[in-house]
C-alpha cells in the first residue's frame, strides 16, 4: 500500500479541502473564531472589532489576460476582508521567488500590486521576501494578508442566511478559472475572455452603508459558486434553491466549459460576491450592485428555503431539478 | 470564439412542448438505455428525469470510456509511472481511477512524472521536449478518441518522435451493445444512442446491431431538447411497435459518417478482442496496433503485460455499465465507494454514473 499523501485535490476548494480542514487543521487549532469558517476570522480587540485574512497565490501561469499573480493577491486578500462586510485598511506581502525570475517580471508584478493596493484604498505595511533554488519553487508565489475594521452593528457571516432571503451575484461567472485554463501551454483559444480580478471592497462599502440588511457576503473563489453555495447552507442550516436561466455567464466562457466538459458552477471567480439579502431589500441591493463598476451584469439567482437544511438545488432551463453538490475532485490546479 | 447551438437547444419553451408531448404518448413503461457518460451527465445536469413521466426508466450504459477500462490497464499505468525515465501523459479523469495497489495520481504525488493531457497531440509535443525520456500515452477511447490517437502515431512517425509510445486500451461501441443485447437478465426498450461517437462513424455502424435484435435505437445530440426528442421517439417507437434506427442528430451525424477519421483510425488499428471492465472480454471490441506501427504500442515497448485480478468485492460497476442494477443497489455506494474515496471508476470519471448519481442526486 503507499502511504497517504497529499494529493493536488487537497487544493482545489472543493470536498477534499474541506476534510483537510475539518479533520486535520481545525482539531489543533480549535478556537471560536477559526470554526466559524468564513472568509477572514472576526475579531474584538479593545471594542474595535477587525477583520483578518490571509491567503496564498501560487497561480500558473503567473501572467493571464486582464491580470498577473501579483494584482491577483491584493484583490484576493481585499475581498476575504471585504467579504466580512469590513472595510480593509493594511495588507502585508510575502514573496517567495524562485531563482531565475527576471527581474523585468518582478518589477511587473510589484508595480500591478502597488496599483491594485491604490486602487483600492489600502496600504501594503510590511512584508517578506525569499528567493529558493530553482526548481523548488514555480517563478514566484505570494502571501497575503489583511487587516481590516468591522463598523458597529455589521453583523455579517456564512451562518446568517435565512428563508427567504434573495440570493444575488455580482456579474458574470466562471471568467477567471476560464482564463487561467485557456492561458495554459496547449490550449489557446482565440476568445476575448479575461480574469474578472477586481477589489470588491468599494462595492460592499456601498452596501453596508445603504443600511440594507445583510445577512451573508461571500466571494465564490476556488469551488465556485456551486461550493460556495454549499458552504452557506451547511453553515445556516438552510436550503437554497437557484435559477440556471438566470446565471450570468460570458458565451465564450460558456462555450469553452462545454467544450471540455467543465460546469461553470464549479469554475473560480476573483471578482464576483454573493449576498444573501431578505426580499425587502433585495432590490435595493441589487441596484447599488449595478451602480458599481464591477457590479454591472449582478442578477438575483435565487433564494434560500426552509426544506432541504444543507443541500443547494438548481431549477434547469428546462424546467428540472438538481442538486448542486460541493465540487468533488480537482476541475484543474492551481488558479490562483 | 463563438460556440453556437446551445442557447438554441436548452430553449425552455420547446423543452416544456416536448416534455408535454412526451407525457401524452407516454402509456407503456419503458427501461432505455443513454450509451454515452456525456449523456448520463447532461441527462442529470439538465434534470432530464425529473421531468419524464414516471414509468420512463433511463439507464446508463457502457459508455464511459475510464469505467469499462479493465483494471489490468489501470494497473498498467500505474506501472507505466513507476519506471524510471518515463513521462506518462493522460487525460485527466484516469487520474483518480484506482488500480489494484495505487492510482495515477498517488504515484504523481510520490514523484513519479503524470501529466493531464487534452490530446495525443500534448503528449507528442510533451515527447519532443524531453528527448531524454520516454512518454506513454494512455489510450482511452472510444471511436471519438482512436482517430486523433491514430493521427498522433502518424505526426509521430513523421516528425521522428521515436520517444512516444501509446498502451491502448480503446474501444468500439457497436460490440458492446450487442454483447448488452446477449447478456441475460438484461431488458432494454430501446438505446439513446452517443451522438459523438456516431459523427465518426455515422449511422450505418449500428445498422447489424438494429437489424439483429429489432431495438429502437436513436442517435442523439447532447443538449436536452436533443435528448428529450430522442426520448420521444423511443417512446413513439415503443408505443407503436415499430422499432426503428433513426439519427435525432442530423446536424452532426451523417449515414457514412467521417471517412477520414475512420480511414486513419483503420490505417493505424485493428480490431482485436478486448476486457470490458465489469463485463468481461467481448469479441472484436478493442482496437490494437498494427504490425507496422507496433512500435509505438508502449505494452510492447516496456514489455508491459499485467496480469488479471478481481474487482474489488462488492463493486457494482460491471453491472450498472449493463443497466442491470443502479447505483443505489451497489453495497458500496455513498458507503466504502464516494468520489472522495473511490472503489470503481464508475465513482471517479466525470462521465460515470455513479458519481453522476452522487453529484446529482
Amino acid at each position: 500500500m503507499t502511504e497517504e499523501k497529499i494529493l493536488l485535490d487537497h487544493g482545489s476548494g472543493g470536498k477534499a479541502s474541506h476534510s483537510m480542514f475539518s479533520d486535520m487543521i481545525l482539531p489543533l487549532f480549535e478556537n471560536f473564531e477559526l470554526s466559524k469558517q468564513d472568509d477572514g476570522a472576526t475579531l474584538d480587540v479593545e471594542g474595535t472589532t477587525l477583520a483578518f485574512s490571509t491567503d496564498s497565490y501560487v497561480v500558473d501561469p503567473i501572467f493571464f489576460p486582464g491580470g498577473n499573480i501579483g494584482d491577483l493577491a491584493v484583490n484576493g486578500t481585499i475581498n476575504d476582508i471585504s467579504m466580512c462586510g469590513a472595510t480593509p485598511k493594511y495588507i502585508s506581502v510575502g514573496l517567495i521567488i524562485e531563482e531565475g525570475l527576471p527581474i523585468k517580471d518582478f518589477k511587473l508584478i510589484l508595480e500591478t500590486m502597488a496599483t491594485a493596493a491604490k486602487k483600492a484604498g489600502v496600504k501594503i505595511v510590511t512584508g517578506d521576501t525569499k528567493v529558493v533554488p530553482k526548481g523548488k519553487a514555480d517563478k514566484i508565489f505570494i502571501n497575503t494578508s489583511g487587516i481590516g475594521v468591522i463598523s458597529p452593528n455589521v453583523n455579517v457571516s456564512g451562518s446568517n442566511a435565512k428563508p427567504g432571503d434573495k440570493i444575488i451575484v455580482s456579474g458574470t461567472i466562471a471568467d477567471h478559472g476560464i482564463t487561467i485554463l485557456s492561458s495554459r501551454e496547449g490550449l489557446k483559444f482565440d476568445s476575448d475572455i479575461k480574469t474578472d480580478s477586481a477589489p470588491l471592497n468599494k462595492m460592499v462599502q456601498s452596501i453596508i452603508q445603504s443600511n440594507c440588511d445583510i445577512h451573508v457576503l461571500r466571494d465564490p473563489t476556488r469551488g465556485g459558486l456551486g461550493t460556495t453555495l454549499n458552504e452557506i447552507a451547511s453553515q445556516s442550516n438552510v436550503g437554497i434553491k437557484i435559477d440556471e436561466q438566470s446565471l450570468p455567464i460570458r458565451g465564450p466562457v460558456q462555450g469553452i466549459c462545454e467544450l471540455l466538459g467543465f460546469d461553470p458552477l464549479y469554475v473560480a471567480n476573483e471578482g464576483k460576491l454573493i449576498a444573501f439579502v431578505p426580499q425587502k431589500d433585495a432590490q435595493k441591493t441589487l441596484e447599488i450592485i449595478q451602480r458599481d463598476e464591477f457590479g454591472k451584469d449582478a442578477v438575483i439567482i435565487g433564494e434560500v428555503t426552509s426544506e432541504d437544511s444543507g443541500k443547494v438545488f438548481l431549477k434547469t432551463t428546462i424546467g428540472g431539478l438538481r442538486i448542486i453538490d460541493m465540487l468533488t475532485g480537482e476541475q484543474f490546479p492551481r488558479i490562483c | 470564439m463563438a460556440l453556437k447551438y446551445i442557447e438554441e437547444y436548452r430553449d425552455g419553451v420547446l423543452a416544456r412542448g416536448l416534455v408535454k408531448k412526451i407525457h401524452s404518448v407516454s402509456k407503456k413503461d419503458l427501461r432505455l438505455m443513454e450509451v454515452c457518460g456525456t449523456h448520463t451527465t447532461a441527462i442529470f445536469r439538465h434534470g432530464i428525469r425529473s421531468v419524464l413521466p414516471q414509468g420512463i426508466t433511463l439507464l446508463s450504459g457502457p459508455g464511459c470510456p475510464v469505467c469499462v477500462t479493465a483494471q489490468k490497464d489501470i494497473d498498467a499505468f500505474v506501472e507505466f509511472a513507476r519506471v524510471k525515465n518515463v513521462i506518462v501523459t493522460t487525460f485527466g479523469d484516469l487520474i483518480k481511477v484506482p488500480g489494484s495497489s495505487s492510482t495515477l495520481g498517488k504515484e504523481k504525488a510520490s514523484g513519479a512524472d503524470v501529466r493531464i493531457v487534452y490530446s495525443v497531440f500534448d503528449a507528442i509535443n510533451i515527447a519532443r521536449e524531453n528527448k531524454d525520456k520516454e512518454v506513454v500515452f494512455c489510450g482511452v477511447g472510444f471511436e471519438t478518441t482512436i482517430p486523433t490517437i491514430a493521427a498522433g502515431i502518424l505526426m509521430g512517425i513523421e516528425g521522428k518522435v521515436d520517444n512516444f509510445s501509446v498502451y491502448s486500451a480503446n474501444k468500439l461501441t457497436p460490440p458492446a451493445l450487442a454483447a448488452l443485447m446477449e447478456t441475460d437478465g438484461v431488458e432494454i426498450d430501446g438505446f439513446i444512442l452517443p451522438g459523438h461517437v456516431s459523427v465518426i462513424t455515422g449511422t450505418d455502424a449500428y445498422r447489424d446491431t438494429f437489424e439483429k435484435y429489432d431495438i429502437p435505437s436513436v442517435i442523439s445530440g447532447f443538449e436536452p431538447i436533443d435528448i428529450l426528442q430522442a426520448i420521444l421517439l423511443l417512446i413513439q417507437q415503443n408505443e407503436a411497435e415499430k422499432p426503428a434506427l433513426e439519427n435525432a442528430y442530423p446536424r452532426a451525424v451523417s449515414d457514412a459518417g467521417n471517412g477520414k477519421a475512420k480511414q486513419i483510425m483503420n490505417q493505424v488499428f485493428e480490431v482485436c478482442n478486448a476486457s470490458w471492465r465489469g463485463i468481461g472480454e467481448i469479441p472484436l471490441s478493442g482496437m490494437e496496433l498494427k504490425k507496422e506501427y507496433q512500435k509505438f504500442d508502449a505494452a510492447i515497448r516496456f514489455g508491459m503485460d499485467m496480469p488479471d485480478v478481481p474487482e474489488p468485492k462488492g463493486c457494482a460497476c460491471g453491472e450498472i455499465l449493463m443497466g442491470l442494477k443502479s447505483p443505489y443497489k451497489c453495497p458500496l455506494y455513498k458507503k466504502k465507494c464516494t468520489p472522495m474515496n473511490p472503489v470503481g471508476p464508475c465513482m471517479v470519471s466525470s462521465e460515470g454514473s455513479c458519481a453522476a448519481f452522487y453529484r446529482y442526486s
